[in-house]
């Protein structure tokens, strides 16, 4: 009864704060004050001033977080809407998601590795670009810390979903595909729900791209962490 | 009606879903149970096994929600704080730094490469 209390009182106040992060966020529309942000940051303040244990948010939270997988799957209907484009650019897609997938890794490795972390961290951040479970299952592969690598996944997204916008347009990215592609292969399913708000087209192919850079980063990060060390 | 309409198109995703889930823990594969489960609803709706008046709705909702769902995971990082506090702030750093160097790799690869067949069908 009381869990079931808990749970409800964290749904309600997750739904709460995010309601009212997005309705800033609708008045104030910049990088900083983007909901996933503000909210997360709101919660974590919360739960530390109130004392309460992530464990016990997480009775109510965790049901929001079953519904992340279903979430993904529906994204299998933009992908289908948009598959006629998807197939006529799938050549620059495919070498767009590769080239990026690589340079995650590499990048990740290399800089880890500059600055002297331990091998265990450096197993940790390597496959940071590709969604939370196959970023977990390949860091356990290659002897790193899963739970690390679950928060360095949550991070790259986060960078993803707030500077995206900043970084395609400085860089002169105006080609929908091509930021779509940008946004799918470094920020995986948390920067396609971010993009997917700019427009169905680069939501599609951002889908796409998270999905081919998932295989294509658990294929070849165990040989990446090889080569490079 | 509308309410039931997007429940119906819940439980049809929610069954691609549980049989990704289910088929990645049987085949053992390295592909996450929600991308196979995806994967699966886009072959159902292209050729044309299910119709997309069955999951669009349904979908809309549960994408246009997303960033909502990844809250309670991402509030993890609470139990991480102290780790961050310290040479862990450089590593965030680092992801920032390799996030936005894919971002604009990739990005120019794609734009480049579809440039350059369009002036060349010119």
């Amino acid at each position: 009864m009381t869990d079931l209390l808990i749970g409800l009182a964290s749904i309600v106040a997750t739904i709460t704060i995010f309601g009212l992060a997005s309705m800033i966020y609708k008045k104030y529309p910049i990088s900083i004050l983007l909901p996933i942000l503000t909210s997360v940051l709101t919660i974590v303040s919360l739960l530390l001033l109130l004392q309460i244990p992530y464990e016990t948010y997480m009775i109510g939270g965790k049901w929001l977080d079953h519904l992340l997988g279903p979430a993904v799957v529906a994204l299998a209907y933009p992908l289908y809407k948009q598959w006629q484009l998807l197939r006529a650019y799938m050549l620059p897609i495919m070498m767009g998601v590769f080239m990026g997938s690589i340079i995650g890794v590499s990048s990740g490795i290399a800089l880890t590795n500059w600055l002297s972390f331990t091998e265990e961290i450096l197993y940790s951040i390597a496959s940071k670009s590709v969604t939370t479970p196959v970023s977990m299952e390949v860091t356990t592969t290659i002897g790193g810390v899963p739970s690390l690598a679950a928060i360095f996944v949550i991070i790259a997204g986060i960078t993803g979903a707030t500077l995206g916008k900043v970084i395609f347009s400085k860089s002169k990215l105006t080609n929908k595909i091509a930021t779509g592609v940008g946004m799918g292969t470094a920020s995986h399913a948390i920067g396609t729900a971010r993009i997917m708000r700019d427009g169905e087209l680069e939501g599609a192919v951002s889908s796409v791209a998270m999905t081919i850079s998932a295989i294509i980063v658990a294929t070849f990060t165990p040989f990446l962490v090889q080569v490079l060390l | 009606m509308k309410i039931v309409h997007i429940l119906l198109n819940i439980v049809v995703i929610y069954i691609f879903y549980w049989t990704g889930v289910k088929l990645q823990q049987i085949l053992n594969l390295f592909i996450p149970g929600s991308v196979i489960g995806m994967i699966f609803c886009f072959l159902f709706l292209h050729f044309n096994i299910i119709k997309p008046s069955w999951v669009e709705a349904g979908a809309r909702l549960l994408i246009s929600y997303m960033p909502l769902l990844f809250i309670p995971v991402t509030a993890g990082i609470i139990n991480y704080l102290g780790f961050f506090a310290g040479k862990g702030m450089v590593l965030i750093a680092i992801i920032v730094i390799s996030t936005v160097l894919v971002m604009i790799s990739s990005g120019h690869i794609v734009q480049y490469i579809m440039h350059r067949k369009e002036t060349n069908n010119d």
